[in-house]
């Protein structure tokens, strides 16, 4: 049971970050704005977060100085996202190259900001965010396993895919949403702003790696060093094995998750240790997975059908 | 109205920027004359780990060039570099550290030129990534000096080895710090223990083996069984899966885990530090008890001393180049803090003793053997202790 309760524990670590993350992704793409800064966009949210955590130190409750932090990492990410929006809304830049100019900026920006400011490149922080919920830490087996040590961001994840999931397929917003990356011609012609539109895409995407990047760092680290490791780039590939449905996005964070958490911690769990699988394996599954069921999908791929392509009012 | 504005605001935009590209060159000329003025700024504004020196005609005498990690790594090249400074500052001589472009011999070599060039009459080079490149550069460079942490210089196939007399390779008895390590942790108590690597480098795998016979000799003294976790991660980051790894090893009963490799420690302090009780952590390189509350001690190498006598032998003109210098017990070029150590039953008098007894070189320790880094392999004749090699 302990066993199983750990791993479900060490699974959200790399679940929710992954999940948070290929959301917002997702909201890019369903606009029609393929946004593959996400990694670069991560570690501006979690260096902007992580500043805070670190100037702030002691002086307030954990679970109050990492709200604050977590508006601050979300209002950073969507900043640093208007230069992506603009430069393949407005000018009509190739977003791949845009995308990649983000990504390979952030780093250098946080670790030059940490160096002028503090003068080294880490910045440390202190984790105190770990909490009890009341009453809901009782109860046996969901109590430890999701509700004792946990973080809010956890929660947090949860209830952002469920906003999701609802404003995607229920409002009038994410009609519009998707079908200007569908057909954005055709929702210009039924008298939508595709711009907007876009801009509104591409500015959650920002929020939501921003947020997905504090996320990452602060359960797995006690620095920040300019780095989250790829799961930018990661999520992006759960996106897509998510074929850009939040429910399904959520399922294949999960499978990432326990797969990474399980290659990661076997050898700590005698069950697992004693069964003598290679821990290639565990590394390797997810991926082979992915390729076989993209093998299979990429036929009827969901993907947003003018995905990456910059829209042009006059042309038809 | 509010497109008039935004007209004027682009209009405004767009002539600060052509203003800008047409006096592109002007302004590059300013930034070279006021180059020096801005680092001396820099060194100010910066509360931690000093960049460089000012110096007057843009030339700088001793140089560092650093490897992977940078010069706050809390690690490796801040050690050499504190001990660079540290001669610097008290014989006024210029200084400067080079961060090459990317980890390959041709960027190293390109950024030792750049030392060079920049009128260094000696680079210190941290690392044994370093190898090669000081070796083609004790050629191309015969008039400059080169101090070599780590490692000796060899060429890309190690077919042949060279070292000229200006160039002083620096090794490091890992293994005995590791010893210490292993050793009082086992003497302060602690039967379960683990050992996270990071890159299975000759240095990360000298201290593993080193850790792994110090335990078992404590463990024969006291007639106690250790097990061991061992594991090497393959990377010098912090990484969730080190986390998670670390974590699971806590939760299945170890005590303490000695994180070998960077930012690897930076894992394995966050998964001590949430699991319940605590775990312990045994830093390496420098003493890292001030990154987390959790390390109870660190497997040292005295690497900012070893800087610091060499280039002080240099201007002394007692340069020892052309041979290896091993730091040790016998010379101090390893060790345990024992001021800052939080051990619970683990004695200076413990220490002193043992550290007496691999200074006196009573204790001979098993290195691995070629191609090898798996402890289980080499080390057969364990009694006490059991290891579990994690791949």
């Amino acid at each position: 049971m302990q066993v199983i309760i750990f791993i479900v524990q060490q699974t959200m670590y790399f679940s929710i970050p992954l999940l948070i993350v290929a959301l917002g992704a997702m909201f890019a793409e369903r606009s029609g704005i393929i946004n593959i800064a996400m990694e670069g966009i991560m570690i501006m949210g979690a260096f902007t977060g992580i500043l805070f955590l670190n100037l702030t130190g002691n002086s307030m409750s954990g679970q109050l100085q990492l709200i604050i932090a977590i508006i601050i990492s979300v209002v950073t990410g969507m900043v640093f996202s208007l230069f992506h929006a603009y430069a393949s809304i407005n000018m009509k830049a190739d977003q791949t190259i845009s995308g990649t100019a983000l990504n390979m900026f952030a780093p250098a920006f946080a670790i030059f900001v940490a160096r002028v400011i503090q003068g080294v490149q880490q910045v440390q922080f202190t984790n105190t965010f770990r909490t009890d919920v009341p009453v809901l830490k009782d109860i046996p087996v969901l109590g430890p396993m999701f509700f004792q040590g946990a973080y809010i961001t956890t929660y947090l994840g949860i209830i952002i895919l469920i906003v999701s999931t609802v404003v995607l397929y229920r409002t009038r917003f994410g009609l519009r949403l998707r079908s200007c990356g569908e057909n954005p011609h055709a929702a210009d012609a039924a008298g939508i702003n595709v711009y907007k539109m876009q801009y509104a895409g591409t500015l959650i995407s920002g929020a939501l790696a921003g947020l997905g990047g504090l996320v990452f760092v602060v359960p797995t680290s006690v620095n920040f060093n300019a780095d989250v490791a790829g799961y930018g780039f990661l999520a992006i590939a759960v996106l897509i094995f998510g074929q850009w449905h939040p429910i399904k996005i959520f399922g294949a964070s999960l499978f990432f998750g326990v797969m990474k958490a399980i290659s990661a911690s076997y050898s700590g769990i005698p069950f697992l240790a004693g069964l003598g699988i290679p821990s290639y394996f565990y590394k390797m599954f997810p991926y082979i997975v992915t390729l076989v069921v993209l093998i299979f999908t990429s036929k009827n791929s969901q993907a947003p059908k003018a995905e990456g392509k910059p829209f042009d009012k006059g042309q038809r | 109205m509010k497109k008039r504005f935004l007209a004027l605001a682009l209009v405004a935009a767009m002539s600060v920027t052509s203003l800008a590209a047409c006096s592109s060159s002007s302004t590059e000329a300013t930034t070279a004359a006021a180059g020096d003025a801005t680092e001396a700024a820099d060194e100010e504004a910066s509360t931690g780990v000093k960049t460089q020196s000012e110096s007057e005609d843009g030339k700088y005498e001793l140089a560092l060039v650093t490897d992977l990690g940078t010069i706050d790594d809390k690690a490796f090249n801040q050690g050499a570099w504190e001990g660079l400074v540290k001669y610097a500052e008290e014989n006024g001589i210029s200084h400067k550290y080079y961060q090459p472009q990317e980890g390959t011999t041709d960027s190293y070599l390109e950024t030792i030129g750049l030392a060079v060039e920049g009128g260094a009459k000696l680079v210190v080079c941290p690392g044994f990534l370093f190898e090669e490149p000081v070796y083609l550069a004790q050629e191309q460079y015969p008039d400059t000096y080169f101090i070599l942490l780590d490692g000796e210089p060899h060429n890309a196939d190690s077919s042949d080895y060279k070292t000229s007399d200006k160039v002083m390779p620096i090794m490091y008895q890992e293994d005995q710090a590791g010893y210490l390590a292993g050793y009082a942790a086992v003497k302060d108590g602690m039967t379960k223990l683990g050992f996270m690597g990071g890159m299975a480098v000759p240095a990360v795998v000298k201290f593993g083996y080193g850790y792994v016979q110090g335990a078992e000799a404590a463990a024969e003294e006291d007639g106690k069984n250790v097990e061991i976790m061992y594991n090497y991660t393959g990377q010098f980051a912090a990484t969730p899966e080190a986390q998670s790894m670390a974590a699971s090893w806590y939760q299945n009963g170890t005590e303490v885990i000695f994180s070998c490799g960077g930012a690897v420690g930076n894992s394995v302090m966050t998964a001590a530090e949430a699991n319940d009780p605590q775990g312990k952590v045994i830093g390496v390189d420098v003493d890292q008890s001030s990154e987390s509350e959790t390390v109870i001690t660190s497997a040292m190498k005295m690497l900012s001393n070893s800087v610091y006598d060499g280039i002080k032998a240099y201007y002394d003109g007692s340069f020892p180049g052309g041979q290896t210098t091993t730091m040790t017990a016998a010379n101090d070029g390893v060790g345990l803090p024992m001021d800052t150590s939080k051990f619970e039953n683990f004695t200076q008098e413990q220490y002193d003793e043992i550290f007496a007894k691999l200074a006196a070189d009573e204790i001979e320790l098993t290195s691995f053997s070629e191609g090898n880094i798996d402890p289980t392999k080499d080390l057969t004749e364990l009694t006490n202790v059991k290891v579990t090699y994690v791949e």
